[in-house]
């Protein structure tokens, strides 16, 4: 089990402003979303993600994941959707309660390729760019540093709990404890949450005090030790990039309307 | 490109950002129910988009509102709270138990620190677990803000005193999480995001003459109170079991007597330097 | 630098104060230790000097608190956090958790205060060297021993340049190496001309260090002199602190006879061994 997908580099990819790539996904899987034309997202994975990928060098851990992460969904998807779905009304073939419409196989095919496009979106940005860095670029872009904080010191503590939690369980199972049927697993998560949250607790006002005495309620605008490198051709590619997704947007509403 | 978005968000006062997010998550629910996406292409087109687009913004506004009113100490509070989210959901989701529990630390904060602080929490906990274990969860970031304002309402209103109406805040709060995150299981992801009994059962539904959205919430009101019953008393037995002293630090228990009994507020410290 | 005039405080939860009244004033470039039994008020005594009193604390704080020259109760903590740094109990505590190496995490204080990167980058380095931790700048916060964790956070309040730096209890968590470790770069601050207020039990290596010892009872100030004067006062042990293990040996050997008397009782070492050298001598020759 990762904690983080990140995979260090030093690609051009890998040295794009985060804001960039974040903007990318945004608008990636807005406009895979809006436009109502099945193999639209298919082309947005092959033009612009696949290339990404490709230039980033993270090719063989982005297909692992987008498979892991969207081939159980989208195998699902088309039993369910393309069984089941309640506004079929072309037949193509009908086992028992299931019915194959040509509607339903749309839906599936349009919903999981839209799927693997979000999933996809997202990997890119996460495997290519550091959570820290990711951070730093949106603090400067004006987001709360507490949010920051949060997410950043959550990546930081979670190994960590994670092998504790593991190692009482494995002693809880070595001492016999019964941990089969409901409550008693949910009973044996107990000794598990009420450690953590009493020792963080009992820190929390010297955690607090030491925040504070490092400026950390200060209201003077942040600067940052890791330079986060940004260009006009970016700028202008975000630009572009936003553009783009609210014309995707615009040709759904008004198709719509239509 | 998010530079003015950014500054146009700050320049709202907190209070106003979050009833803004909440405004446009019950408007995007509301529109989402009303329309009835019905035409084949209409399915899954602007209804994913919608659901995508409204909630993402809702949650946004927020996590932004509620992260900049917080104090210091309810920050550092939430690194812990989420780790508890994370880690025990993964456990729970290995042992195959036919709940989530990865909302137990949402809870915590909520009850300890008040809705706008359990939004917050539950919102990042999501887009955390999306950075760093399944990007799947960043579109029910919505559900999560609404489990933790939610306890934080019922605490505020006296549910987390007792047994009883930890189980009624629970069911309540498994309702409204399992009705509000439907749209986003059946449009975004074709009511297949769940385990495969979840879908099997959807399937049924749906054989049976229901709509995709309304398959999807029916599966969430049967499956989402149970789950956030077991959450709530969890989370109720750990802090019932601390030392009142450390409870107590939390204004909002303190105003509101969220725990009812520890009420009479001198209760002694242990070490004095440590108690504020 | 330091100024208590007429200084009590109460916490928010308790009805009796925990701290006062005190007076007293510490000149600039002064080591002070403080030293009492636990609940005597010297964490109180720490947050007070480095503003967390009553700033983050809350409670009932009267008379004034002033360094530098300033009241600290009216000076925004941002503002004074150049002035006084604080180093907290537990070193874990002190990583903001937020930061993935220590140069990082030596760069939250100076982020925060929106200090520039060019400036930034000088005085991390510039304290990396004067702690003698360069070659832990690329390592995650989290993976260093308790030793280093303590001076990558004295670091971090250091990166802020302030003309005191507070510390309450900083070798408390620590094993006798690390807190050796610690010492030298207390020794290293004082030899730069910082004021340093020091909470410490370990009193053997506070009296090397320090020029001057608080004892602190039930919220009072109670003796107040030279590391010499207070750890051989006589009421020490009734308060709570107890002598260095030279004093106590020294005060046995003289119940028989066995410490010169023209001499006064040792705290350190080097004292300690002419004193006794002294003494056997007087043994030998009857």
């Amino acid at each position: 089990m990762t904690t983080m997908f990140f995979q260090s580099g030093a690609s051009p990819v890998h040295r794009l402003n985060p804001t960039t790539k974040l903007v990318m996904a945004l608008a990636v899987t807005t406009t895979a979303f809006a436009i109502p034309v099945v193999w639209a997202p298919l082309v947005l994975l092959l033009v612009v993600l696949v290339p990404a990928v490709l230039v980033a060098g993270v090719q063989r851990p982005y297909a692992r994941l987008l498979l892991l992460f969207s081939a159980p969904v989208v195998l699902v998807i088309f039993l369910l959707q393309g069984l089941f779905f309640p506004e079929g009304t072309t037949v193509l073939a009908e086992f028992g309660p299931a019915t194959v419409t040509s509607e339903g196989l749309l839906f599936a095919a349009q919903t999981s390729l839209r799927l693997v496009v979000m999933l996809g979106s997202f990997l890119f940005l996460l495997l290519t760019t550091h959570p820290g860095v990711l951070m730093s670029a949106m603090v400067e872009r004006g987001m709360s540093p507490n949010t920051s904080y949060v997410i950043s010191a959550t990546l930081q503590i979670v190994p960590a709990f994670r092998a504790r939690a593991q190692n009482v369980l494995r002693a809880q199972q070595a001492r016999g404890l019964d941990t089969t049927g409901l409550r008693r697993r949910v009973r044996a998560l107990l000794p598990l949450v009420g450690p953590l949250l009493l020792g963080s607790l009992a820190d929390l006002e010297e955690r607090a005090v030491a925040m504070e005495a490092r400026a950390f309620g200060s209201t003077t605008r942040r600067t940052s030790l890791v330079a986060v490198a940004d260009s006009s051709a970016q700028r202008w590619a975000r630009l572009l990039m936003g553009a783009a997704a609210v014309t995707a947007i615009v040709v759904n509403v008004l198709g719509v309307v239509r | 490109m998010t530079a003015p978005r950014f500054t146009l968000l700050t320049r709202l006062p907190p209070w106003a950002r979050i009833a803004a997010g909440a405004a446009v998550v019950i408007i995007t629910y509301a529109y989402l129910i009303a329309t009835r996406p019905t035409s084949p292409h209409g399915v899954g087109g602007s209804a994913a988009l919608l659901a995508l687009v409204g909630y993402l913004l809702g949650s946004v506004l927020i996590i932004s509102g509620a992260m900049s009113k917080l104090t210091t100490s309810t920050v550092t509070l939430f690194p812990v709270a989420i780790t508890i989210n994370i880690v025990i959901g993964q456990l729970v989701r290995i042992s195959g138990l036919p709940v989530h529990l990865d909302s137990i630390g949402t809870v915590l904060v909520a009850v300890l620190a008040g809705p706008a602080a359990g939004a917050a929490a539950g919102a990042l906990s999501s887009i955390t677990v999306g950075m760093t274990i399944n990007p799947g969860s960043l579109p029910y970031a919505v559900t999560a803000a609404t489990i933790g304002l939610l306890a934080g309402t019922f605490a505020r209103f006296g549910l987390f005193r007792r047994v009883p109406t930890v189980v009624l805040a629970g069911v309540l709060i498994g309702v409204v999480a399992g009705v509000v995150s439907a749209p986003i299981t059946a449009f975004v992801f074709g009511n297949a995001g769940g385990s495969l009994g979840q879908s099997a059962f959807i399937a049924t539904l749906q054989v049976y003459g229901n709509s995709m959205l309304e398959a999807a919430s029916i599966q969430g009101l049967i499956a989402d109170p149970l789950d956030k019953v077991v959450s709530c008393l969890i989370a109720y037995s750990v802090l019932v079991a601390l030392p009142p002293r450390l409870r107590q630090r939390f204004s909002f228990v303190r105003e509101h007597s969220v725990f009812g009994i520890d009420r009479p507020a001198a209760v002694p410290p242990v070490r004095a330097e440590a108690v504020r | 630098m330091i100024e208590f005039e007429n200084v009590s405080y109460a916490y928010p939860t308790t009805a009796e104060d925990a701290l006062g009244p005190v007076s007293f004033a510490i000149p600039a470039g002064q080591v002070c230790g403080v030293v009492g039994a636990s609940g005597s008020g010297k964490s109180t005594l720490a947050s007070a000097v480095a503003g967390m009193i009553p700033h983050v604390s809350g409670g009932r704080l009267s008379g004034e608190v002033r360094v530098g020259g300033r009241p600290v109760a009216t000076t925004p903590l941002a503002d004074l956090v150049t002035e006084v740094g604080l180093v907290v109990q537990n070193p874990f505590n002190q990583m903001s958790g937020a930061k993935f190496t220590v140069r990082e995490e030596l760069a939250f204080g100076l982020e925060n205060l929106g200090v520039d990167r060019a400036e930034m980058v000088r005085r991390i380095e510039q304290v990396l060297e004067d702690l003698r931790i360069e070659h832990l700048a690329d390592r995650s916060p989290f993976a260093l021993s308790g030793g280093q964790q303590q001076l990558v956070a004295i670091g971090s309040v250091l990166v802020m340049r302030p003309r005191v730096v507070v510390l309450d209890e900083p070798t408390s968590q620590l094993d006798p190496a690390s807190a050796t470790l610690v010492f030298g770069a207390l020794d290293a601050l004082r030899r730069n001309g910082i004021t340093i207020v020091l909470v410490e039990h370990r009193i053997e290596q506070l009296a090397e260090l320090a020029d001057r010892v608080l004892v602190l009872s039930h919220g009072s100030l109670v003796l107040d002199g030279s590391p010499h004067d207070v750890f051989t006062d006589e009421l020490l042990p009734d308060l709570g602190v107890s002598s260095t293990r030279y004093t106590r040996a020294a005060r046995r050997a003289a119940e028989r006879g066995l410490w010169p008397e023209s001499l006064p009782l040792p705290v350190l070492l080097p004292e300690a061994v002419r004193g006794f050298g002294a003494g056997l001598s007087v043994e030998h020759t009857p």
